[in-house]
C-alpha cells in the first residue's frame, strides 16, 4: 500500500503538470521538431485515438512497443495535441521511467516531473517493483492514463519481444480490472534495433488497437497471461506494420 | 521430501534460465538465483510457476519475493510440502 505521503506527492504532482501542460507539451514538441520528428498519419491517428477512448471516463492503460528512449514523448504528442490535453486532463498520460534516465540532470528531472513520469528503479528489490504497481494502481483509481511498455524495456532484438517480457502489466490489469486497454504500436520507418534517440528526420509509424485481455487465472499466473496476451497483441500489430507499412509511407 | 531431492528438483527446474553456467556448475544453497547465475528477473516468476506445477504448491507473491537464493527455494518448497500436523 502507497503511504499517504506517497498519494499526496503523486496528486501534487498531477495538479503541477496539468498546470504546466501546454508549457511542457509546447517545449516537448518543439523538440521533437527540432529533430525534425514526424508522425505518419498524424492526423488520423489523433481522430482514431480519440474515437477509441471516447467520452468514455475512467481508467485507460496505454500498452506500447519499446525501442528508443523517447518513445513515450512521440506517443504522446502522435495521441492528443497539447490543447486537448489542457481541457482532457486524463488523456495526458503519466509514464514509468527508468529512474537512471530522468535523474540525469536537474532538466530533465524537471521534464519527467512535468511530463507525469514515474520514476523506476528496474532491477530493483521485488518490494520497489510491488510499491510501483500501488502507484499505477493508483493513479488508474483516480481516472487516469497510464502508458506502460509491457515488455519491460527497450526491445533487444528490435522487434516485439515475445520471449523476453515482463509480467508487471499482467498484474496491473488484474488489479484495475476497469481499466480499458489501448495497444500502441509504434516504429520509426528507418528503424532497425533499440536505441537511445531514433536519427533526426525519422518519421514513425503509429497504430492503435483495444483490446480486452482476460483470463480465468489468478495470481502470478494470471498475470503471465494477461502479459502473454497484450504482447501477442503488439507482436501482430508488428506483424502488420511489416506486411503493410509501405502503404503509409 | 528431504532436502537434496528438492534441490536437485529445483537446479533441473532452474538449469535452462540461467546465463551463468560457470556459477551454476559449483551452485550451492547460498547462490543467489539472479545475481550470481544470471537468472532474468522476470524468468523468476516462470521458475516459480514451475516449482507450483512440479511440486503441487501454491506460492503467493509474499514467498515468492523472499526466493533469492537456491537455498530459500528448497526452504519454501520443504515447508509448503511438508505434511500438515
Amino acid at each position: 500500500m502507497l503511504s499517504s505521503k506517497e498519494r499526496l506527492g503523486l496528486r501534487v504532482q498531477e495538479a503541477v503538470s496539468q498546470a504546466l501542460i501546454l508549457l511542457t507539451y509546447f517545449s516537448l514538441e518543439g523538440w521533437l521538431r527540432f529533430r525534425r520528428y514526424r508522425i505518419s498519419a498524424r492526423r488520423r491517428t489523433r481522430a482514431e485515438f480519440a474515437a477509441l477512448v471516447g467520452d468514455e471516463r475512467g481508467p485507460l492503460l496505454i500498452c506500447a512497443n519499446h525501442l528508443t528512449l523517447v518513445d513515450s514523448l512521440l506517443i504522446q504528442w502522435a495521441l492528443a495535441p497539447g490543447w486537448r490535453l489542457f481541457v482532457r486532463p486524463a488523456w495526458f498520460t503519466w509514464n514509468l521511467a527508468d529512474k537512471h534516465n530522468i535523474t540525469k540532470n536537474v532538466f530533465v528531472r524537471i521534464l519527467g516531473y512535468l511530463g507525469k513520469c514515474v520514476p523506476v528503479l528496474r532491477k530493483g528489490p521485488p518490494e520497489e517493483a510491488r510499491r510501483t504497481l500501488d502507484k499505477v494502481a493508483f493513479l488508474l483509481s483516480r481516472g487516469q492514463s497510464v502508458l506502460v511498455f509491457p515488455e519491460g524495456r527497450r526491445s533487444r532484438v528490435g522487434r516485439v519481444d515475445t520471449e523476453n517480457f515482463t509480467y508487471g502489466i499482467g498484474r496491473i490489469v488484474q488489479e484495475t480490472p476497469s481499466a480499458r486497454v489501448l495497444c500502441v504500436f509504434a516504429r520509426g520507418l528507418g528503424q532497425r534495433e533499440y536505441g537511445n534517440y531514433p536519427h533526426p528526420g525519422e518519421t514513425f509509424f503509429v497504430r492503435l488497437k483495444r483490446c480486452a485481455p482476460t483470463t480465468s487465472f489468478r495470481g502470478m499466473r494470471g498475470d503471465r497471461d494477461l502479459a502473454t496476451q497484450i504482447v501477442g497483441h503488439l507482436s501482430e500489430m508488428e506483424q502488420e506494420y511489416f506486411e503493410n507499412a509501405i502503404l503509409d509511407r | 521430501m528431504d532436502t537434496t531431492t528438492a534441490f536437485g528438483k529445483i537446479v533441473g527446474i532452474i538449469k535452462p534460465f540461467v546465463k551463468n553456467t560457470t556459477a551454476f556448475g559449483t551452485a550451492t544453497d547460498g547462490t543467489r538465483i539472479i545475481e550470481d547465475l544470471g537468472v532474468n528477473s522476470a524468468r523468476l516468476v516462470d521458475i516459480i510457476l514451475a516449482f507450483e506445477d512440479e511440486f503441487g504448491i501454491e506460492v503467493d507473491d509474499e514467498s515468492a519475493d523472499r526466493v533469492r537464493t537456491l537455498g530459500d527455494a528448497v526452504q519454501m518448497i520443504l515447508q509448503k510440502t511438508a505434511p500438515a500436523h
